[in-house]
């Protein structure tokens, strides 16, 4: 079957989980602090995670496309309807943007005048840091990206229909792809720094970027996993095999090291260094959420590296949605970790109490562990999950949405023959 | 059998070449007296080692204050050249491991003299370490073993340390690798010789026969040693940069070394295969092995590589303004402005901006241009290495230690003798060992060879059955 | 002990692999096969069992990552304790990139002595070689004929001929 057919009780199923995650949205926003700093971050988060993947699907289809990479071929069809989702995905931003503007938020430290006015660093970062450029940024560069996700998705759907011979369109398609390339590897740090880095204002890395790129990507694959494994189990693709499961599981395997890569140099660096105004960031990190901390380094990197070591394993479909499922969450996890800690903390300071009670200055580090649990910033609670649910739900819908206008597998792609006969070889 | 290939894809083997001829396109140069070109080329580099070998003398004879060093620019073009000898020595495993798991086939064309080269100029890099020391029998002092000292072990949190291992590690990995994947052609040619010529193959290639299982294990050997290779390969670049960013140099301790220095490895690494890619496959009349098609996949690689090192200069830029840390912002006002300007404007001008100039199809395709172009990239990676370490070290923290930097002839000498002493072992290395990976070409001829694939496949499909048929 | 094979050249590789899967068809024990490069499918064709040298490159590398990260201990907490940069005796971080290299390093080394030990390849061996061509463009497949009786031979040699190959010849090694 190359036409999805998006059936009724799959979009009831999924407007159920928008609906929970709604509710859950709801929830978190009455039983929040007068700033209702947990629901924003929440809608941060989730935004951001969402909105990442679908970036990164582009990104690789780019760069498969000028690898001349031919495996993929029978699978691009979810990246370019992934990448599609980067259109909600401005919406999304957009009323984040929305908050900042109108003061519904406190988010964003450096987006809040009184205290940008007493605080020499922020003031120098004013010139990146304010409103303006975080509009700007977020609307034109995800703007580009939606129209690059935009105009490849239609050259696809057209060589579809009218596919020739001499692939004038493949060729158009590498074009925009190899155009995509440069464009998506500059502007990408620069929403990153603005949506992600800037909570923690003072602080910075110049790392930063790419490590939260690398946790994207990984994200993106995982997802990628499940969703072939599901329309597979409902009878669609049966020309994926498990090669390309392999070579799929070869990438969430490799990137998650690489991303375990990301991650130690920047902890060692700053570790090794001792700078204060940059051990803060980890400091914050081990005192008050371990369990986050070491988490992380469990899910997105023992777990996967042990599981996916082996071949076999990759070639599994119940050991690849247990794998996938533990690296979405394990990525959505470490954007938790990135965003929570900072935006709690400027909460705190606008509310009046200095976050933690001084615990950086630690001298009540054994009383302390018992007085910091809060809940939706120190672990992810079940509003978050809901949230998440919500989310993920909206994606698929969305995603699904697109993918049955057209066919799932593009008939006239010059790579098709290859891909469907993808072998991984040698084991 | 042999799996569909896509029409668009341009053939990497031409010549409608048939497994014989491989062998024996390959495997001759071998076994001819060298020509007046290769001879001409040994005499030079053979003096410039010689060159290496007295400024090594001297050095050691006359103590480090032969160098220019000095006491606020105590590393000058000794690292500078250790890491970018490192950084060209990235190439070949990045070519036969990475490019091997992304299942990119041109990689068979020019994998054996990469990793060649790897090796060659690991083997450059690891000197610069060794005569820096001043002491050079002493050099031992750096591996941990039981001592009269204590035993006082070597301290096993410095980054200089991990250097050592990593170097060491993929040096030894590195060979094995290679080695491994050049054992069945040593055997092809053991096959093709007599008399002495036989015996010494016949040694060198371990007595290979390839027997199905013992394909299979080599199969399975290369698969997992490019699997640990690639971890490696990004490890041993990463580690050098922790020697600069674990400290709290302004300018050196930034996080998103350990990745930009890996890119600019590749980067310098690919455009080092270029230049000597360029020169072998004419000399040795390989250019229906290594084709214009795998010049320009090298080229856009190079494109990719050197992009990112903008990317990475210019975050490093934006990020120093952002830290809103006096003496960061400092640090980089100084490398554009500072006394080594020039060598800002040779690594941005060499490594950013010229290789844009790949985004012409034209331009990729062009001898010329890749090879002009890999000089460039070669000269912009060395600026690089230059301007992060000694435009940083002329300006500390303390104004009255500001200094300025300028080598003396033995610092030149020595850098110009490794180059002598990597040409020769790369000069030796073509008239000994097949330069192509033979058996890899031959296992990629049916999907890639011009009479099967590319537009020219049609036109010799009549001839290929009727020399199968007999 | 010396043996006897008897030996068919192909000239292509897809018909070498419709040659073995006849041969095991037909219930003719194969002795070896030899080809000049690594052949798509060869393995399942012949019905080799996977290779398990890439476990033993687990556990060296398991191996060398224990010995570097419990060495390191050792040294710094037990044997000699030094305090360098106010960091703590076990700095794990910076215990992380030699216990990364000698993982490597051992895997790396195990596997390849491992590889060579059991295909009985070391310098000096004398190989067993069957045709020199083997190497170049021949692929070839044997039977080991040292016990065969006279008809036995005659079956296999009108098996090989008629499986494809072009050429057909006994030695022995």
């Amino acid at each position: 079957m190359n036409q999805f057919a998006f059936e009724s009780k799959q979009k009831i199923f999924l407007l159920g989980a928008m609906g929970l995650g709604v509710v859950c949205m709801v929830l978190t926003f009455l039983v929040d602090d007068p700033l209702h700093t947990r629901f924003w971050s929440n809608f941060l988060h989730n935004s951001v995670f969402f909105t990442g993947i679908a970036f990164v699907s582009l990104f690789v289809l780019a760069a498969f496309t000028t690898a001349y990479s031919g495996w993929h071929t029978l699978v691009k069809r979810i990246w370019e309807t992934y990448s599609l989702f980067l259109i909600p995905g401005l919406i999304l931003m957009g009323v984040i943007i929305l908050g900042i503007w109108g003061h519904f938020h406190h988010l964003y430290h450096w987006a809040d005048p009184a205290a940008v006015a007493e605080d020499e660093i922020l003031q120098g970062k004013s010139a990146f840091l304010n409103k303006n450029w975080y509009t700007i940024g977020t609307v034109v560069i995800l703007g580009i990206w939606a129209y690059f996700a935009w105009r490849m998705h239609r050259i696809s759907v057209q060589e579809d229909l009218q596919g020739t011979s001499d692939f004038s369109h493949h060729r158009r398609y590498r074009y925009w792809s190899a155009a995509f390339l440069p464009v998506g590897a500059f502007t990408s740090a620069a929403l990153i720094w603005q949506w992600v880095m800037s909570i923690d204002a003072h602080w910075y890395s110049t790392l930063f970027a790419w490590y939260a790129t690398a946790s994207w990507f990984v994200a993106a694959m995982a997802l990628t996993i499940l969703t072939v494994i599901f329309l597979k189990a409902l009878g669609y693709m049966e020309e994926v095999s498990t090669n390309h499961l392999h070579d799929l599981g070869k990438y969430a395997f490799a990137f998650s090291i690489f991303w375990t890569y990301l991650w130690f140099s920047q902890y060692m660096l700053i570790w090794y260094g001792n700078v204060g105004e940059e051990t803060i960031y980890f400091r914050e990190r081990l005192d008050h959420y371990p369990t986050m901390f070491y988490g992380n380094l469990i899910l997105n990197f023992v777990a996967p590296f042990f599981i996916l070591m082996r071949n076999d394993t990759k070639r599994k479909f119940g050991t690849m949605v247990l794998t996938s499922i533990i690296l979405l969450l394990g990525h959505w996890w470490d954007f938790f970790l990135m965003i929570k800690p900072g935006v709690y903390h400027t909460a705190q300071e606008v509310l009046g109490h200095g976050a933690h009670g001084g615990g950086e200055t630690g001298h009540d580090a054994a009383g302390h562990a018992a007085s910091t649990f809060h809940a939706g910033f120190t672990m992810p609670g079940l509003l978050e999950l809901g949230t998440f649910i919500g989310f993920l739900a909206l994606f698929l819908y969305f995603v699904f949405n697109r993918l049955e206008k057209v066919s799932l597998i593009p008939p006239n792609d010059p790579y098709l023959a290859e891909s469907k006969h993808h072998t991984v070889w040698p084991y | 059998m042999s799996a569909p290939v896509s029409a668009i894809r341009d053939p990497l083997i031409e010549g409608g070449k048939t497994y014989h001829d491989i062998t024996e396109d390959i495997c001759s140069p071998t076994e001819k007296t060298p020509n007046l070109a290769w001879i001409i080329a040994f005499i030079i580099s053979a003096s410039a080692l010689a060159f290496y070998v007295f400024c090594v003398a001297w050095t050691v004879w006359q103590g480090i204050g032969s160098w220019n060093l000095n006491r606020t620019i105590n590393w000058g073009w000794d690292i500078t050249n250790f890491v970018w000898w490192v950084g060209i020595g990235h190439a070949g495993t990045l070519i036969s491991a990475i490019l091997l798991l992304f299942r990119q086939k041109w990689r068979t064309g020019v994998n054996r003299a990469a990793e060649a080269m790897t090796i060659f100029a690991v083997m450059c890099a690891g000197q610069f370490p060794l005569i820096h020391m001043g002491r050079l029998w002493l050099a031992f002092f750096i591996f941990p073993y039981p001592n009269t000292r204590g035993p006082l072990w070597v301290n096993f949190n410095s980054p200089l340390l991990w250097d050592v291992f990593a170097i060491s590690t993929y040096f030894t990995v590195s060979l094995l690798f290679w080695y491994t994947g050049l054992v069945p052609d040593l055997a092809t040619v053991r096959d093709r010789a007599r008399g002495l010529r036989k015996k010494i193959y016949n040694f060198v290639s371990f007595g290979w026969t390839g027997a199905a299982k013992h394909w299979q294990r080599w199969e399975s050997l290369s698969l997992v040693l490019a699997g640990l290779a690639t971890p490696l390969v990004l490890s041993v670049h990463t580690i050098v940069s922790f020697d600069f960013a674990t400290s709290v140099i302004p300018g050196w301790h930034t996080t998103i070394f350990p990745p930009y220095f890996v890119a600019g490895a590749i980067f310098s690494g690919f455009a080092m295969v270029q230049t000597l890619m360029v020169i072998t496959r004419k000399v040795l009349n390989l250019q229906e092995y290594i084709t214009l098609e795998h010049i320009e996949s090298m080229n856009k690689v190079i494109l990719l590589t050197g992009t990112m090192v903008g990317v990475a200069y210019l975050t490093e830029l934006f990020i120093a303004w952002y830290s809103g840390y006096i003496y960061e912002q400092f640090a980089f006002y100084n490398r554009v402005l500072g006394p080594y300007y020039w060598s800002y404007i040779g690594m941005m001008s060499c490594n950013v901006l010229s290789p844009q100039i790949f985004w012409f199809r034209k331009m990729r395709r062009s001898i010329f241009v890749t090879f002009i172009m890999s000089i460039f990239v070669n000269i912009g990676m060395w600026f690089e290495r230059f301007v992060i370490i000694s435009s940083t070290l002329a300006r500390d923290y303390l104004p009255t230690s500001w200094s300025y930097y300028t080598p003396t002839w033995v610092e030149i000498g020595l850098f110009i003798g490794t180059l002598g002493l990597f040409f020769t072992l790369y000069l030796v290395f073509t008239r000994l060992a097949p330069v192509v990976a033979v058996a890899e070409v031959k296992s990629i001829l049916k999907t890639a060879g011009d009479q099967y694939v590319g537009n020219g496949a049609q036109a010799q499909a009549g001839t290929v059955e009727q020399k199968e048929v007999h | 002990m010396q043996k006897e094979v008897l030996y068919g050249l192909y000239d292509d590789e897809e018909v070498l692999l419709k040659a073995i899967s006849r041969a095991r068809e037909s219930h003719m024990n194969i002795m070896d096969v030899f080809t000049p490069f690594p052949v798509h499918g060869l393995e399942h064709a012949m019905g080799l069992s996977e290779s398990r040298l890439h476990i033993s490159g687990f556990v060296y590398g398991a191996i060398g990552a224990l010995t570097a990260f419990l060495f390191m201990t050792w040294v710094f907490t037990r044997d000699w304790p030094i305090i360098f940069g106010g960091k703590p005796y076990w700095s794990v971080p910076a215990f992380i990139p030699i216990t990364f290299e000698v993982t490597v390093l051992f895997a790396a080394v195990g596997m390849v002595v491992t590889f060579y030990t059991i295909c009985g390849m070391w310098p000096g061996v004398k190989p067993a070689v069957l045709d020199e061509r083997i190497t170049d463009d021949k692929f070839c497949l044997a039977f080991d004929a040292t016990h065969s009786t006279e008809e036995e031979r005659s079956a296999m040699e009108g098996f090989l001929s008629s499986s494809g190959a072009s050429e057909v010849h006994t030695k022995n090694v």
